[in-house]
């Protein structure tokens, strides 16, 4: 619990036709290689945002080696539900399979618990869009915005302010970057400090998560009048989409 | 997964206690109250809800849960032990159906549980589950309703009524006190909710009343029901305190009329 | 022996099999029921060995009913049916394969629509509009094939069906005498006379 009170805050917002989740990130460097960011995977530098299956992203809190153990669980999880029901997993069920894995390891000596608290946003056609808390004892609950990591109290009661039933998932993301935006220990915000993905229905009502790259990052903080002040050469190479 | 006897094992203090298992009793005080009502052929599970904060989606929290068509049960304590021992239960309720083609009975699946949660006490490695459960229901071709509880230890229990978790040892003397047999289904409901009012301050909204009338049929009481139940036991209250204060008046009255009297017979 | 037929038709599915439980050449029943309802909007058909066909689609509803009462929620028809398959083909790579052939038919809540899937004993599953197994197979496709119509009411998709069991009943050498037919639509699952 410790651990995850100290890691960078992850909010996530729940919309009639989206959800959103944004992270910061703690790890930093002029020199980190950020270019293979794209897709939330263990490679580059994407640290806190993960797609766990077509239709779920989550963002995790805590020891950043537990949370890629979990992650990888939660993929085969993921792809073995896939394999019997071939159908993608409801959104709760995976939430459920990580938390009996959680809980196990509470009550079975001889292991420490995992030191992590996630966030899932998917969609599942049972109850559309959802967005889910788990913490390191193999709790959860649906929530319509909530936050882990340092800072929480604040970017909450910051969400119980501002958070309006039938948001939109345009203004969902305006709201996140906004709690961030106040939350975060930096001045200004920029892509080397924050992760973001939304999650909505493509043109065939198919969920589509989009990881966002960091020039894509840059340019949506730009749009909301958040990023950094231009600095000359604005040339940010070209959004490369993650499309599933 | 290795397994070697250094593990944290519950073993016995000197003087005979299973620390491991009185410290799950102790997240089950610390977990919220649940009652069970039986009356004449209906019986009523009570839980205390926790208040849904503003984001919460009320949908996933939940403290009742159907183990099969004709079984309910809420449990005190922690919530992931609860989900996984609920897991298993259903489990065996499907398994059992399937085995000897009946639904189980409640007693079998209560000592099924009791039963697992034993199991937790004795075994290397382990850790027992922190929760307590209620069962409640009735058994296939039966009109009598049961109600029974479970422990951390694998005791298991069937009660009249019986209450679980945070003030638990108020609920049950409440109960011990107002309980009668063959109460009819609005008795019943109502001693439920009356009983979880000694321990919840908060009222209707986080109280949830679920009725099991005869094999198989449940239905769980909306808000506003529970509204009317806990509005109509505040009248009753109210009215209680009424005759009360106007007794004492006349007792005070009469008093007052009678020394009144002394002293002008005195004179 | 058994003889199973299943159709879809606007916003329904239609379900029917024979009642006859036979050994050898012996009838010993004529009142067995063969379509197990499997959660409040699936049905299931089964035909084949017939110790296997009991245990097997025991052993699926035990299981279908497991996995609601854990989600609250039922197994969508087109999932149920995914998960059905795959228990069949584990099978038939097992020791001792299950010899079950299925018709299971369902109507997804979600989406508002009826799903039928022709299911047999070497894990072959398909998506149709109307389905066989069994002797009346021979005789019935090529009826349905002209008079099955996907936008059919629940009468003409029943008058449909009987056209079926009575070209059985004419041309079979041994024809089943009874039919069970059963119908699952948004209200859930109910039973019909023919």
């Amino acid at each position: 619990m410790e651990a995850i009170s100290h890691a960078g805050i992850v909010i996530g917002v729940l919309s009639k036709d989206g959800v959103v989740l944004a992270a910061e990130k703690k790890v930093t460097g002029k020199l980190l290689d950020m270019s293979g960011a794209t897709g939330g995977s263990y490679g580059g530098s994407g640290e806190k945002i993960f797609l766990l299956n077509s239709n779920v992203i989550s963002g995790v809190a805590g020891i950043t080696a537990d949370a890629n153990s979990l992650v990888n669980y939660a993929r085969q999880a993921a792809q073995r539900h896939l394999f019997s029901y071939n159908e993608d997993i409801p959104v709760e069920l995976l939430a459920q399979r990580l938390c009996d894995l959680k809980q196990g390891y509470t009550q079975y000596g001889g292991l420490r618990p995992f030191g992590v608290s996630l966030l899932y946003a998917g969609y599942d056609p049972h109850y559309q869009f959802q967005l889910y808390h788990s913490d390191p004892s193999g709790n959860y609950s649906g929530w319509k915005a909530t936050c882990i990591g340092a800072n929480n109290g604040t970017a909450t009661s910051l969400l119980k302010q501002d958070y309006k039933e039938d948001i939109s998932v345009e203004d969902a993301i305006e709201l996140v970057l906004k709690v961030m935006s106040k939350t975060m220990d930096s001045t200004t915000l920029g892509s080397e400090k924050l992760e973001f993905a939304t999650l909505t229905l493509d043109a065939s009502k198919q969920p589509k998560a989009k990881i966002y790259n960091p020039a894509e990052i840059d340019a949506l903080l730009q749009k909301h009048g958040l990023g950094k002040k231009e600095e000359g050469d604005a040339a940010a190479p070209a959004p490369g989409d993650l499309t599933l | 997964m290795s397994r070697s006897y250094d593990r944290a094992l519950t073993v016995f203090s000197p003087d005979g206690h299973l620390f491991q298992v009185e410290y799950a009793l102790e997240a089950v005080r610390k977990g919220t109250c649940a009652v069970g009502v039986r009356g004449k052929d209906v019986v009523v599970l009570g839980v205390e809800k926790k208040s849904v904060l503003q984001l919460q989606d009320p949908r996933t929290v939940r403290k009742v849960a159907m183990l099969d068509d004709h079984v309910c049960l809420a449990f005190a304590g922690l919530t992931a032990d609860g989900r996984v021992l609920i897991d298993k239960a259903r489990i065996e309720c499907q398994s059992h159906r399937l085995t000897v083609e009946d639904p189980v009975t409640v007693e079998y699946i209560t000592r099924h549980i009791a039963g697992i949660q034993q199991k937790y006490t004795q075994s290397g490695g382990v850790r027992p589950f922190g929760v307590s459960t209620l069962l409640v229901g009735f058994d296939p071709n039966d009109t009598r309703p049961r109600l029974y509880q479970t422990e951390p230890g694998g005791i298991y229990s069937e009660w009249k009524a019986n209450a679980i978790g945070r003030s638990s040892k108020t609920v049950r003397e409440f109960l011990e006190k107002n309980h009668k047999d063959e109460m009819s289904r609005e008795e019943t409901i109502k001693l439920a909710v009356k009983s979880l009012l000694e321990v919840v301050q908060t009222g209707a909204k986080n109280i949830e009343i679920t009725v099991m009338e005869s094999y198989a049929k449940i239905t769980t009481l909306d808000l506003a029901q529970i509204e009317a139940i806990v509005a109509e036991i505040e009248r009753e209250k109210e009215a209680e305190a009424e005759r009360k204060r106007s007794r004492l008046a006349a007792t005070a009255a009469g008093q007052a009329a009678m020394s009144q009297a002394a002293t002008g017979s005195g004179q | 022996m058994d003889i199973s037929f299943a159709l879809t038709g606007k916003g329904y599915v239609i379900v029917a099999a024979d009642t006859t439980a036979a050994r050898s050449i012996v009838k010993m029943k004529v009142d067995e029921d063969k379509i197990k309802v499997l959660s409040p909007h699936l049905l299931m058909a089964f035909s084949g060995e017939p110790g296997d066909t009991v245990q097997f689609a025991e052993y699926i509803e035990r299981n279908i009913r497991l996995y609601q009462i854990r989600n609250t929620y039922a197994l969508r028809p087109p999932s149920a049916a995914s998960w059905i398959r795959r228990a069949l083909a584990d099978s038939l790579r097992s020791r001792r394969p299950y010899s079950v052939n299925l018709l299971v038919g369902g109507y997804d809540t979600s989406t508002h629509t009826p799903h039928l899937y022709w299911v047999d004993y070497l894990g072959t599953m398909s998506e149709v509009p109307f389905a066989a197994h069994g002797y009346g197979a021979y005789f019935a496709l090529s009826l349905l094939d002209r008079y099955h119509d996907p936008e059919a009411s629940l009468e003409d998709g029943l008058a449909t069906l009987r056209r079926c069991l009575d070209e059985v009943a004419k041309r079979l050498v041994v024809t089943p005498e009874k039919y069970k037919v059963k119908v699952v639509d948004k209200d859930g699952v109910r039973e019909v006379e023919i």
